[in-house]
């Protein structure tokens, strides 16, 4: 049943900015990335010269992490403001398929499109290496680490943003959150441990990443299933 | 009772002190046009939406097809069409795509999109993109999708909302010729009478919640007062003449009005006003519009 709801999701899609979005934020981080480069070229390389390839990559991350959040705003309004523009949600919610499925379809696109953002981004990464001449040797576990990783640490935020998104007819209210959740992320490494907006930095006092990661996806979990029962049980109008 | 196709008991619906729904009893047919009627706000449309599972009601319960719903609501939803108020679309998508979104979570054939969209004449214009269509048209296609699973209920409310004459034309033929043609029972709501009139032959009147009356339309009509109107030449004196045989004349200027009387009568009358010498020019038989019936049932409400 996902699979049907989820191909449906797909169609709907056709004719819409989701993709190009989805596109132009690694290109965005990317394109930054490299007028840095560019334009400190010779600054840079003996800077970095102990490690090319892993300053290249935090370098990306730390305007990744925030475009991310971005991201997640807008995709997940995007997706939820399909339904909403014509109230199609009476027309999806009559439909012989359970709302669980419904909701869940909608939360798996948005998943799966920043994956493909996050692929993106890391392939963005090995191209401006191999441009600026960083040689063969990259380190694939930290580039997979950093690209990955703070996608499933933004677990909490992804199921926020498409509760928000998908139960409010009028998106002023999840965009404007989303919007202070990315500039208040850009402080987020002073924070405490404690705060979500933290974990996709893979920053933690233990140094360990995956710890970010897991409490991420857990939060991530319970936010996701409150939401799921929120939206089985709500009113329609 | 068990055997209505769509049948609620004492459903109920309350937004914290205000009743929307208050314990009403609806049943359905197979094969009938139900005409749910009712001024704006009166709850015919949160009586939809509960009979679609959109809103849970808040007691009472419904059965449709012998399950009860909204436990069984899957397969109930199965046999189930609706549009309910503005039709929904996907702007940005054509209306094959419109109807694809649907058929691929319900699973029927894809020829099924061509086969509604003729039955709601949108063939021609399938590949245009919605946004660009009339409402006429985005109502078609809301028809064609509540029609896309073969439904045996369709549920309409207020598909003429917004429509020209000639589209509600339209609007009211297509529907008319569901029962006959598809064998489907159809639910339409609508705040006019003379539309419901036009097309339902059973007739549900609703107001701040609760239902007035339900029963065919034959028994609403039968409900309107009859009267028997005479222009004559000389009214004061043909109503004493009258009523010395025992029915009583109400005179408005040059008119009679008597109340309803078999054509018997009726001939009789008229011989012996005739004999007494009076001219009669008009007789007219009057009965009190489907409009002042409804706003008389409607109106005892409000005292």
């Amino acid at each position: 049943m996902l699979l049907k709801a989820l191909s449906a999701d797909w169609l709907k899609l056709r004719r819409t900015w989701i993709g190009w979005l989805v596109l132009l934020g690694p290109i965005g981080v990317i394109g930054l990335q490299s007028v840095n480069y560019g334009l400190r070229y010779h600054y840079l390389m003996k800077k970095y010269e102990a490690d090319l390839w892993g300053n290249l990559i935090l370098n990306v991350q730390y305007l990744a992490a925030p475009a991310m959040l971005l991201g997640i705003t807008l995709l997940a309004s995007l997706i939820s403001g399909i339904e909403h523009r014509e109230q199609s949600w009476k027309q999806v919610l009559a439909l012989p398929i359970s709302r669980l499925t419904v909701f869940t379809s909608k939360f798996t696109m948005i998943q799966f499109l920043l994956f493909v953002a996050c692929t993106l981004l890391s392939g963005g990464t090995l191209l401006l290496g191999g441009v600026l001449g960083f040689g063969m040797d990259i380190p694939w576990g930290m580039l997979l680490l950093k690209c990955y990783f703070p996608w499933l640490a933004a677990m909490p935020i992804i199921a926020l943003q498409s509760w928000l998104s998908i139960t409010n007819r009028n998106q002023a209210v999840p965009i404007t959150i989303g919007i202070l959740v990315s500039i208040v992320s850009m402080y987020a490494a002073q924070m405490p441990d404690w705060m979500p907006l933290k974990w996709p930095l893979l920053v933690n006092e233990s140094h360990i990443p995956i710890y970010s990661v897991i409490t991420g996806l857990s939060t991530g979990l319970v936010i996701y299933s409150l939401s799921l029962v929120h939206f089985a049980r709500k009113d329609v109008d | 009772m068990s055997d209505a196709f769509v049948q609620t008991t004492q459903l109920t619906k309350r937004y914290g002190s205000r009743t929307a729904v208050n314990q009403i009893n609806l049943e359905l047919n197979k094969q009938d046009i139900y005409g749910f009627l009712g001024p704006n706000g009166a709850g015919k449309t949160t009586t939809i939406r509960m009979l679609l599972g959109l809103i849970r009601p808040t007691s009472g319960s419904i059965r449709m097809f012998g399950k009860s719903f909204p436990k069984s609501r899957m397969d109930v939803l199965k046999k189930v069409g609706s549009l309910v108020e503005s039709p929904s679309y996907y702007g940005h998508l054509n209306a094959c795509e419109n109807l694809e979104t649907i058929r691929r979570i319900i699973d029927v054939p894809a020829a099924r999109i061509d086969e509604v969209l003729s039955i709601v004449g949108l063939t021609k214009d399938a590949k245009r993109v919605v946004k660009g269509y009339s409402l006429g048209m985005r109502q078609r296609l809301g028809i064609a999708a509540a029609l896309l699973g073969s439904p045996e209920l369709l549920i309409l409310d207020e598909p003429t909302n917004g429509l020209d004459p000639a589209g509600i034309l339209e609007m009211r033929e297509l529907i008319k010729s569901l029962p006959d043609q598809y064998g489907i029972t159809v639910l339409v709501s609508s705040h006019l009478l003379s539309e419901i009139e036009q097309m339902a032959n059973r007739v549900g009147i609703i107001q701040h919640g609760s239902i007035l009356f339900q029963d065919s339309l034959e028994m609403l009509q039968r409900q309107a007062k009859h009267h028997i109107r005479l222009a004559v030449s000389d009214p004061r004196q043909a109503a004493h003449t009258i009523s010395t045989w025992g029915i009583h004349a109400a005179q408005h200027e040059d008119l009679l009005t008597i109340s309803y009387v078999p054509n018997e009568q009726v001939a009789l009358i008229v011989q012996q006003l005739v004999q007494n010498g009076h001219s009669i020019y008009r007789i007219v038989d009057q009965r009190q519009s489907l409009e002042e019936i409804f706003l008389s049932l409607t109106g005892k409400e409000r005292s």
